[in-house]
């Protein structure tokens, strides 16, 4: 097993964001995370990385108690993530972007400079290598995102809601990417998103949140038809479509 | 080794023009004292190299880290008073003064840095500021180190390299070196690993620390090489004016004007310090003495702040910012 988490709770002030979350990730799966605006995906995102402390619960990362460790030890140990809000560094170049998460692995700027090489090339990146990222569109940006996490050499990647705000064609393009990726670099995917079509496609098995809670869990197929799924968040539209 | 030595002196990467300049500059810096004969010449070119090289190690801190300290004249200090007290006391070469400046500018600001980078922007400006002025007020009040009467250097009568006593033209040598020196320690520092960390902490500490990046940590480091950096220069200051006081050497303006070259030089750049001391210093100097001169003395201050205003309004990023704009724009 990968990563599992054990009746995580996670509570701001008086408001439960996330109440008793428990799930499991195997190795080389790609699992998605949805639920309505305010379900407490990001939150459960955020305490599994180490940007929030969970108020009681339990995180492991390949079998070692990672709960409560700062962010940067997380990121050391192989877990990468993505933004929603997107976080580029805008003073550095779109390959120093990328250099920075592969010194993550190195102190050598050779090694990072390949490192980063690689994968502008693995993510479609390489005419872009030398300009100032905040100039690049939308959807140029998330890809320099994914690829400055995957510098990191991560085992596990995160991706929060990494399809938001792009057109179909970009949608497809970035779930060819992430084919590709797993494949070439044996990597295990959790990503939220709100783009059905894309979540549904890529993912292997679903977890369905509504206000804190998990609701459902599940092949892409069956949770379509969960009665409570489609209550919370699907809709009887989108039931009856598929 | 052959790796580290290529990143230090390699400029490959950078636009051939820079490469030329830098060699002008270079040249410019040896055949200097034999063009410029005039004592105040020489001593202008000094203080601009000398507050070049305070840029040079603040820009660690306040280009690269985006961190606005406010008190690197405490660090200069550090490094002016181990460099007095230990001659006069017990006849120290000079040399070997410089590594115990280091290490207390370091060992000080390691003890200050983390409950200091619990604070953000200004309130972090604000509190290097007084912490620097505290020492300040220590140092005035403190009679082994002299107090506000200051530390007079043993005057050396032959040119000496123990003490690193000589004339004007040793001096620009001296302080050229050590200017050529820092230049490319941050030539090699803007390619590394701690460089680039650095730079992630400034323009976003959540991506940062999502990158693996200490964040905190990354900033006290920052801190510290910066602290050090500082303490040469301030060792130089000792042996170049020969006598020290709080107020030479560990002076709000102090602080003020290394902060403000970097700022008006352009930061983040090792550029920046260079152009920020020449637009400065030259025109403190000359204009100062000139206004002093017809008695209206202060109106160069006026003109100073007035250019300061100007770039901060219109080009943040400094002068190298305008540069950079208008070599991409070609």
């Amino acid at each position: 097993m990968l990563l599992e988490v054990k009746s995580l709770v996670k509570e701001f002030g008086g408001l439960v964001a996330n109440a008793d979350i428990s799930l499991k990730l195997e190795h080389g799966e790609i699992v998605g995370l949805i639920g309505p605006n305010g379900a407490g995906k990001t939150t459960l995102f955020n305490c599994i990385v180490g940007y929030y402390k969970p108020t009681s619960g339990e995180v492991s990362f390949e079998g070692e108690d990672i709960t409560g460790w700062p962010a940067h030890r997380v990121a050391r140990m192989g877990i990468a993530r993505t933004f929603q809000a997107m976080k580029i560094m805008p003073l550095l170049t779109v390959e120093e972007n990328i250099m920075v998460g592969a010194f993550c692995r190195t102190v050598d700027r050779r090694v990072a400079t390949r490192e980063a090489q690689e994968i502008l090339e693995l993510v479609d990146l390489k005419q872009e290598a030398l300009a100032s990222p905040t100039e690049l569109p939308i959807a140029t940006q998330k890809r320099i995102e994914l690829a400055r996490a995957l510098a990191t050499k991560p085992k596990l990647l995160m991706l929060d809601e990494l399809a938001a705000g792009l057109n179909p064609l970009e949608t497809k393009e970035i779930i060819q990417t992430l084919h590709r990726l797993k494949q070439e670099r044996n990597l295990t995917l959790f990503l939220t998103e709100h783009v059905m079509e894309f979540i549904m496609t890529i993912s292997e098995r679903l977890i369905v949140m509504a206000a804190g809670r998990k609701i459902a869990e599940g092949t892409p197929e069956r949770v379509a038809k969960n009665e409570s799924v489609i209550e919370a968040y699907l809709g009887e539209r989108y039931a009856e479509g598929r | 080794m052959g790796q580290l030595l290529k990143d230090i002196f390699s400029f490959g990467d950078r636009p051939l023009i820079e490469r030329i300049v830098l060699i002008v500059f270079v040249v410019v810096g040896i055949v200097f004292p034999w063009i410029v004969g005039s004592a105040y010449g020489r001593a202008v070119m000094i203080k601009f190299l000398l507050i070049a090289l305070f840029g040079l190690g603040w820009n660690l801190i306040g280009g690269y880290g985006g961190q606005v300290d406010l008190g690197q004249a405490k660090n200069v200090g550090f490094g002016a008073y181990a460099t007095a007290l230990m001659m006069l006391h017990w006849n120290t070469p000079f040399w070997l003064t410089v590594p115990v400046g280091i290490f207390f500018a370091t060992l000080e600001s390691f003890a200050v840095a983390y409950p200091m980078f619990r604070l953000r922007r200004h309130y972090f400006a604000i509190a290097t500021l007084c912490v620097a002025l505290v020492w300040k007020e220590l140092f005035v009040f403190w009679d082994w180190t002299g107090g506000a009467r200051g530390v007079e250097i043993p005057i050396r009568t032959t040119p000496d390299f123990t003490y690193m006593q000589f004339g004007e033209v040793g001096y620009h040598y001296f302080i050229f070196c050590l200017f050529m020196a820092q230049f490319l320690f941050m030539n090699w520092f803007r390619k590394s690993k701690v460089g680039y960390e650095l730079q992630a902490v400034r323009d976003n500490e959540d991506a940062a620390s999502s990158l693996g990046i200490n964040v905190t940590w990354t900033k006290v480091k920052a801190y510290c090489i910066t602290a050090a950096l500082g303490a040469i220069g301030g060792s130089f200051m000792t042996v170049y004016y020969l006598y020290i006081d709080p107020d030479l050497v560990m002076p709000l303006d102090l602080s003020i004007l290394i902060a403000m070259t970097v700022m008006v030089g352009g930061t983040g750049s090792n550029w920046g310090p260079m152009i920020g001391a020449a637009a400065l210093i030259p025109l403190d100097m000359y204009l100062g003495a000139w206004l002093a001169g017809t008695g209206h003395y202060g109106i160069d201050f006026m003109i100073y702040g007035f250019i300061i205003m100007i770039i901060a309004a219109y080009e943040p990023k400094g002068i190298w910012g305008i540069i950079e704009r208008t070599a991409k724009r070609r």
